[in-house]
């Protein structure tokens, strides 16, 4: 028997998860579907003479996905905040990988499929109600050459009129809501308690000691000049400014790396540490 | 099955273990006694890899309990005081959580439930405290793991659910099972365990077995006074003085549990140095 992942055991606990929670889990998207109705609907009526313009779903989505997925992802473990419910998970005969990738499950996958789903099963006759709301008021209005354009569903994944060749910034989103999302589900082991709010105000203390390390820290030991192309170049000052400076530039490889750790590597790293924290949790 | 050497444990700066050795065999009934707080259910969880020993090594059987490996966690159960059942069916329970334990037995576990009184089709969400308990009883007996360990159990059981508890707990040892019961309602557990720990401000205060008190220690009611005097310990009852003599003649009395746990504490020496004596 493999002590570290065994997938009989995985599916067992996949499905005991399920079935224990499947009716909150329900529930919790009716309540997501609620909100992101009456949500439309006060977009809807704000403007009539644009109704749900791409803007405001893009937006929508992706604020209630990085909010619901958070708060979300700081419940994962909330079990081992009570001694009971804490004794039970952590007695249950499954390893540390299979109970972690059980919470990665749900809360990762499942939930961003399950968000999506609702998502558009509720924008879709929202469109509909906005695209008559806006025929009517362009038929009161409009002049009579004037084509009829009105919002349409949208694809949340590619970002629309995008220059030919730019990035699709909604993938690098995508990967942002996913390494902040971890960074919640590492929380979630670290704080048993207020879980969220305790997460929110460390990520927000990293930020500030991050923010002070580059700008006064470093500051100190660089001489006068400036970042840029993230941080892989730095332009010192000439005698004249920046002018007659000289730039310094890491090689291309360290960019290249830096890149992929910046866009990939946040969320795997928090989810190994949170396999680590899991290990190492006393109840 | 379980060695315990030299376990030093404590939560922040307050210790509860200063070098403690234990050693648990198979096929017994340990009955683990001492007052509130002195680190009864700190000890069991140690033993079931929910704690990690700061000093000092856990082995049960063949594996250290903190690394939480799953082979090691199919062999214990723990029924901790303040426990936690999800609000599902009790079939739903037996079916979702039986199969991580590979001799889960359901038969077993219905034959507990009808002795406990429990109605099988019932949901855990309208059960009482009690009822509860004796569901995760059956359900720990059930696993049919090595090491069953039970903080308090019989705490929130009715009177005749005890006696049920002391009849299904004993009619399921065997050579290959050790049962540990931590408690501190010391009558609870008459009858029912063949070897007797106390803990006390971290050590271990008492460890004999109930063969071994019951042939070296007497428990008696006396009226005659300088028996009462001379006895090692004694309290005074309606019926006359409870007491606890040496065993000098090898009569055969029941042992009393809360007799023997208060000779122990009020004057533990002089207990031990009957069993040291030759």
């Amino acid at each position: 028997m493999n002590q570290t992942f065994d997938f009989n055991r995985w599916r067992l606990l996949i499905a005991k998860h399920g079935y224990e929670q499947g009716k909150k889990y329900l529930l919790s998207l009716v309540a997501i579907a609620a909100l992101l109705l009456i949500w439309f609907v006060f977009v809807l009526f704000a403007n009539p003479y644009e109704p749900l313009p791409d803007g405001a779903q893009f937006g929508t989505y992706y604020v209630g996905l990085f909010l619901v997925g958070c708060i979300y992802a700081s419940l994962l473990f909330s079990d081992l905040a009570s001694r009971p419910r804490g004794i039970d998970y952590l007695s249950l005969p499954a390893s540390h990988l299979e109970k972690l990738l059980c919470a990665l499950f749900y809360g990762v996958l499942i939930f961003f499929l399950a968000y999506t789903i609702v998502f558009y099963i509720v924008e879709l006759p929202m469109i509909r109600v906005a695209r008559a709301i806006a025929y009517a008021h362009w038929l009161k209005t409009a002049h009579p050459k004037e084509i009829f354009n009105a919002g349409e569903t949208i694809n949340v994944f590619v970002m629309p009129r995008r220059p030919a060749g730019a990035p699709n910034a909604f993938f690098y989103i995508l990967l942002s809501y996913f390494a902040v999302q971890a960074a919640f589900i590492l929380g979630s082991v670290y704080f048993p308690k207020f879980s969220f709010i305790k997460t929110v105000v460390t990520l927000l203390l990293i930020g500030l000691v991050y923010v002070f390390l580059v700008d006064t820290v470093v500051g100190w030991i660089m001489p006068e000049g400036r970042y840029y192309h993230a941080f892989t170049a730095y332009n010192f000052h000439g005698p004249n400014g920046y002018e007659d400076g000289k730039v310094v530039t890491l090689p291309e490889w360290f960019h290249d790396l830096l890149s992929i750790i910046v866009r990939y590597a946040f969320a795997p790293i928090f989810w190994i540490t949170t396999y680590f924290r899991l290990k190492e949790k006393e109840i | 099955m379980i060695t315990i050497q030299n376990l030093h444990f404590s939560y922040r700066k307050r210790p509860v273990f200063r070098g403690l050795s234990l050693q648990l065999q198979a096929g017994h009934i340990y009955g683990l006694l001492g007052k509130n707080g002195t680190g009864k259910s700190t000890l069991l969880r140690n033993i079931a890899g929910l704690l990690y020993p700061d000093q000092g090594r856990i082995e049960v059987l063949g594996f250290i309990p903190g690394k939480r490996q799953p082979a090691f966690l199919q062999e214990i159960f723990l029924v901790p005081e303040e426990f936690y059942l999800p609000d599902i069916p009790v079939q739903q329970l037996v079916d979702l959580q039986g199969p991580f334990y590979p001799r889960f037995n359901h038969s077993q576990f219905e034959r507990y439930i009808r002795e406990f009184d429990i109605p099988a089709d019932s949901t855990l969400q309208n059960m009482s405290y009690g009822q509860k308990k004796k569901v995760l009883i059956s359900f720990g007996l059930a696993t049919n793991c090595s090491l069953l360990l039970m903080d308090e159990p019989t705490n929130g059981l009715d009177i005749m659910s005890k006696s049920q508890f002391r009849k299904v707990i004993a009619g399921e040892l065997n050579e290959q099972k050790c049962i540990v019961i931590s408690t501190h309602q010391v009558k609870d557990l008459e009858n029912l365990i063949d070897r007797v720990t106390i803990i006390d401000e971290g050590r271990i205060l008492f460890d004999q077995t109930v063969d071994a008190i019951s042939r070296r220690l007497s428990f008696r009611i006396s009226f005659d006074n300088e028996e009462v005097k001379q006895s090692l310990y004694s309290e005074s009852s309606l019926r006359g003085h409870a007491i606890v003599a040496p065993n000098a003649n090898e009569e055969e009395s029941k042992l009393d549990l809360e007799l023997l746990y208060k000779a122990i504490v009020m004057n533990g020496h002089s207990i031990q140095s009957v069993f040291t004596a030759k």
